[in-house]
């Protein structure tokens, strides 16, 4: 055995000196065929697993000097068609495998043939680092790799056999076999090894598509035989488990790969199906409050496009057509309390399945806003029986509730007041409401009154509100007015009855028309002397008596000295008190003494004479109605069980048909000059516009209070143009000009 | 109020005497006429009016309703109806080129011509709303309005001025503004009576929008024109 160092001739940085070989060196001509076959053999032992008896620095050292040599060629060539022979025969035992042991054969021979090639590489490492780059070679490991995929995985005989068997292995996991997950580790691991192609035109690619097959029929049977709430759970499982699979014994890539499958073959295909479910779709569960259903169809649904804008399209739709009937109930709109609670809840169902179930998904809650949005304003009473239930709560309905509670309350009703399109409306009704609260001193708590003014006011601004706060403000300045008088009469007025004079400020309050009314003697001196005293300290007013709107305390002692407070209106007390000094009038004298309009009057004798339990007077005849041929006296036998009795009616209520109109047409005459002031500030600063512009700009500075109707703006401008305000331009017909 | 026997033969007189004499002079002693009427107060002094104006008719050979007069009053730029004061008359006269009762006869046919002509006729058009509206107020009547539209769009000739008239009668009944008057012209013009080429954005006056629902309601397809009576 020659062994050659290389001569340090060219070693020039060394500083001793090597002295040359003192014989010659002669070189073998069998030496490389020599060499090779050592190497070969070794080889050989080494598949065998004979390797214990190989020394590693002779085999390197061969494999070395046929390198240095320069008969790197001829090992490249002999380790090329050693291992093939080797893989050859180990592919024949791999084929001749039964049944299950093909795979542990398999992964049994690559598990030696790995072993093998890493000894083989060592041994080789020179060429591999030397030889094979310089002469464009796989390397030896790489080199092993492919030959492994050549002769084996790519083998006919091998190929598609285990194609299947894993195939097979994982549909019989599908269907709920155990399998032996580390083999199947193993041998997806080795296909990955052989690299990225190998292991997706190998298995994944079909993995795939026999697992779309699979699930496009599973989902077929289910969807025939499941309900939407029980498929879902099945959808979700399968998920779950190719997500597992994945983690145990795929290569994590093919998890996207995979779900989007199951995702497409379980989910996107039977969509709409699954929504529209008879009995067991998203609207029952909506119905139901399934908030575990919902919560998994939202999951499942934003894995596929399209998947929640189904969900909420529906649900959309759904949502108008409930509201729609709820809205448009008759019987349901005969109680506007019970409506807007109804609302109420619905919002409050919804709000909790967005919370619960889907995500809090700012989409689905856009969506919520604008079908409540829709369906409110088909009823065009929405506002006032908002603002009825307001009053409602207000009065009595908040009555002992805590501060916290209260505004919760509240602000869930500044939700509904949001949707409105006609805010003026509630405006206006919301006026009306809280005059009567305030003035029959009938109010749960002014801390809650007036939060809801601020949270008004935030929502609309100062204008919406100031009114308002005004009312708030004479009661105040009332009361104080009240102790003033009182202060400095008080002395004379020792004997007369107790006057309370809330003074209203015209324009804040909801105007009244005034009406006639005489009041009693005893009454109508304490008002002069109110009168006087007021005027004194306020010149420049004027004052008149709204004897329509107030309410005073009786005390009356009837036939068998039965002693009660009545509680009346003022009209009443005017009727009550005639009969001090008559027992028995007739209508026409009533009538004449008290000059109540007799509409007012009518009503005001009914409710004295004709309900039960409140009849303080007695009426011939005894029918129901009033008849301007009536007698009245005082009813002597008159009981209740309680000391106080209440009589009159100053609540809100739900306004009558002709009361509506009026209203609706007092909103619609104050609109008017809304809308021309919004055209003239426009039209001010923009000098010149044209038409259309016009009314986009008008409709979208009103939108806070109404929607402004294109034709109403129309003729507001016609009447600007007519008062010179604005004109037309003369060139086009579609321009206005604004006349400063 | 009728000029008494006496006056028209002095007319009469006057003209046989002179043969054409300057139309100022006469006019001059119709404007006497009207003033010496019992009828009439000092601040008509200087101002010819309807009896003037019928005489005057007479003289030239035209009907006091004929739309011509108007033109006549456009070109005078009377204020109202029924009345010239003497500057208005006078002046009038002068731009017309016009010195005797003859030449005004002659000019008749070429005033006439006018109303065809799209520019002029729309001046006299607008002309016509402050001319025929009460002094002081700030729309026409009803009435009137539809007496000067049938006889403009007599001249103009516009299909659905009927139509248009029997709208305003049952479904109007108020005054009618300066802008509702001067954009019915445009629309006249503009929109084909079919109403194919009507844009509701179009910024037309409320009414006539109303106008073109109430045609709709009635019978009128976008495309054909019936004709219907009420």
């Amino acid at each position: 055995m020659n062994s050659n160092s290389n001569n340090s001739n060219n070693q020039k940085k060394r500083n001793f000196q090597i002295e040359a070989f003192k014989h010659k060196v002669v070189v073998d001509p069998k030496y490389p065929e020599k060499t090779w076959k050592i190497l070969e053999h070794a080889i050989q032992e080494i598949y065998n697993h004979n390797a214990s008896g190989l020394s590693f620095e002779e085999l390197y050292r061969n494999a070395y000097n046929m390198v240095l040599h320069k008969f790197g060629e001829k090992l490249y060539t002999g380790l090329v068609s050693s291992m093939t022979y080797h893989l050859k025969e180990m592919s024949k035992s791999i084929e001749t495998a039964q049944g299950g042991l093909f795979l542990e054969e398999l992964n049994r021979k690559w598990i030696d043939h790995n072993k093998a090639l890493q000894m083989i590489r060592d041994i080789l490492m020179y060429m591999d680092r030397t030889f094979i780059p310089g002469n464009h070679k796989t390397p030896v490991h790489e080199l092993g790799l492919n030959l492994w995929r050549d002769n084996i995985v790519h083998s006919s005989k091998v190929q598609t056999r285990l194609l299947n068997t894993l195939l097979e292995l994982i549909l019989r996991e599908r269907t709920g076999e155990v399998i032996n997950r580390g083999l199947m580790r193993n041998i997806i691991k080795m296909l990955m090894d052989l690299g990225p192609l190998v292991y997706q035109e190998d298995f994944e690619k079909p993995f795939l598509e026999v697992s779309a097959d699979f699930y496009r029929v599973e989902s077929q049977k289910f969807i025939e035989c499941c309900d939407c709430g029980d498929y879902l759970k099945k959808a979700e499982r399968r998920l779950n488990e190719e997500i597992e699979r994945v983690s145990h014994y795929l290569d994590g890539k093919s998890e996207a790969k995979i779900t989007s499958v199951v995702e497409k073959e379980m989910i996107a295909n039977h969509m709409l199906r699954l929504v529209h479910m008879e009995n067991s779709g998203l609207v029952n569960m909506l119905l139901d409050d399934k908030y575990e259903d919902l919560g998994r169809m939202y999951n499942l649904f934003r894995r596929v496009p399209n998947g929640l804008s189904t969900i909420r399209d529906v649900m959309t739709s759904h949502l108008r057509d409930t509201g729609k009937q709820l809205v448009t109930d008759l019987e349901r709109v005969k109680d506007p309390v019970e409506f807007v609670q109804c609302l109420l809840n619905e919002r409050d169902k919804y709000d909790k399945v967005i919370s619960l179930a889907f995500n809090i998904d700012k989409t689905f809650q856009n969506a919520l806003n604008s079908s409540f949005e829709f369906f409110i304003n088909l009823n065009p009473r929405s506002p006032e029986f908002i603002s009825l239930f307001v009053d409602d709560k207000l009065r009595k309905g908040l009555k002992g509730v805590s501060e916290e509670d209260v505004e919760i309350v509240l602000d869930k009703v500044m939700m509904l007041f949001r949707y409105l399109h006609e805010k003026d409306v509630f405006e206006k009704y919301y006026k009306q409401h809280l005059a009567k609260r305030l003035l029959s001193g009938k109010t749960v708590s002014d801390d809650a009154e007036r939060s809801l003014i601020v949270k008004l006011k935030t929502e609309c601004g100062y204008q919406f509100t100031s009114k308002l706060e005004g009312m708030f403000t004479d009661m105040k300045t009332s009361q104080d007015t009240m102790q003033g008088f009182y202060t400095n009469h008080g002395a004379e007025l020792g004997d007369s009855p107790t006057l309370v004079v809330q003074v209203l400020t015209t324009g804040s309050w909801p105007t009244q028309p005034t009406v006639t009314c005489n009041l009693p003697a005893e009454m109508s001196a304490l008002c002069e002397k109110f009168r006087s005293y007021y005027l004194g300290t306020h010149t420049g007013r004027r004052l008149s008596w709204q004897t329509n709107m107030g309410t005073a305390d009786l005390k009356a002692t009837f036939g068998k000295g039965q002693k009660h407070e009545l509680n009346v209106s003022t009209y009443q007390m005017c009727v009550l008190m005639l009969f001090n000094n008559a027992d028995r009038l007739s209508y026409k004298e009533i009538e004449q003494a008290t000059e109540i309009p007799s509409s007012d009057l009518k009503r005001c004798l009914q409710s004295l004479a004709c309900v039960k339990g409140k009849n303080v007077l007695r009426k011939e005849p005894m029918s129901k109605d009033i008849g301007e041929e009536d007698a009245f006296f005082v009813n002597e036998k008159f009981t209740s069980k309680f000391y106080k009795v209440k009589i009159g009616t100053v609540v809100a209520q739900k306004e009558s048909e002709p009361e509506k109109q009026e209203t609706r047409q007092r909103v619609e005459e104050d609109r008017k000059p809304q809308i021309e002031a919004a055209i003239v500030r426009i039209m001010k600063s923009r000098r010149v516009l044209d038409h259309n512009n016009i009314i986009t700009e008008v409709t979208k500075q009103l939108q806070s209070r109404f929607l402004a109707n294109p034709g109403e703006i129309k003729k507001r401008i016609e009447s600007l143009i007519e008062r010179d305000f604005l004109e037309r331009d003369n060139a086009d017909r579609r321009l206005y000009r604004y006349l400063a | 109020n009728k000029l008494g026997r006496g006056n028209r033969d002095k007319v009469q007189q006057l003209m046989t005497i002179t043969g054409a004499r300057p139309v100022i002079g006469i006019l001059k002693e119709r404007l006497m006429y009207s003033t010496t009427s019992p009828m009439l107060q000092h601040p008509y002094a200087d101002m010819i009016l309807a009896d003037g104006i019928s005489l005057l008719c007479n003289d030239i050979q035209v009907d006091p309703q004929d739309i011509v007069m108007l033109a006549i009053s456009w070109h005078m730029k009377a204020a109202t109806m029924c009345e010239f004061s003497k500057q208005e008359f006078v002046g009038g006269l002068q731009a017309l080129g016009i010195d005797s009762l003859e030449k005004f006869r002659e000019r008749i046919p070429f005033i006439r011509s006018e109303l065809k002509d799209e520019h002029k006729f729309q001046e006299i058009y607008n002309f016509a709303f402050d001319w025929a509206k009460e002094k002081g107020q700030k729309s026409l009547a009803l009435d009137t309005a539809i007496g000067m539209w049938q006889l403009l769009f007599a001249e103009k000739e516009w299909p659905l001025v009927e139509h248009w008239c029997q709208f305003l009668q049952a479904r109007h009944n108020k005054a009618i503004s300066r802008d509702t008057w001067s954009q019915l012209l445009e629309f006249a013009r503009t929109v084909d009576p079919a109403l194919t080429n009507y844009d509701a954005e179009g910024a037309w006056p409320y009414l006539i929008d109303e106008f073109v629902e109430y045609l709709l309601e009635n019978g009128i397809q976008k495309g054909q024109l019936s004709d219907w009576t009420h």
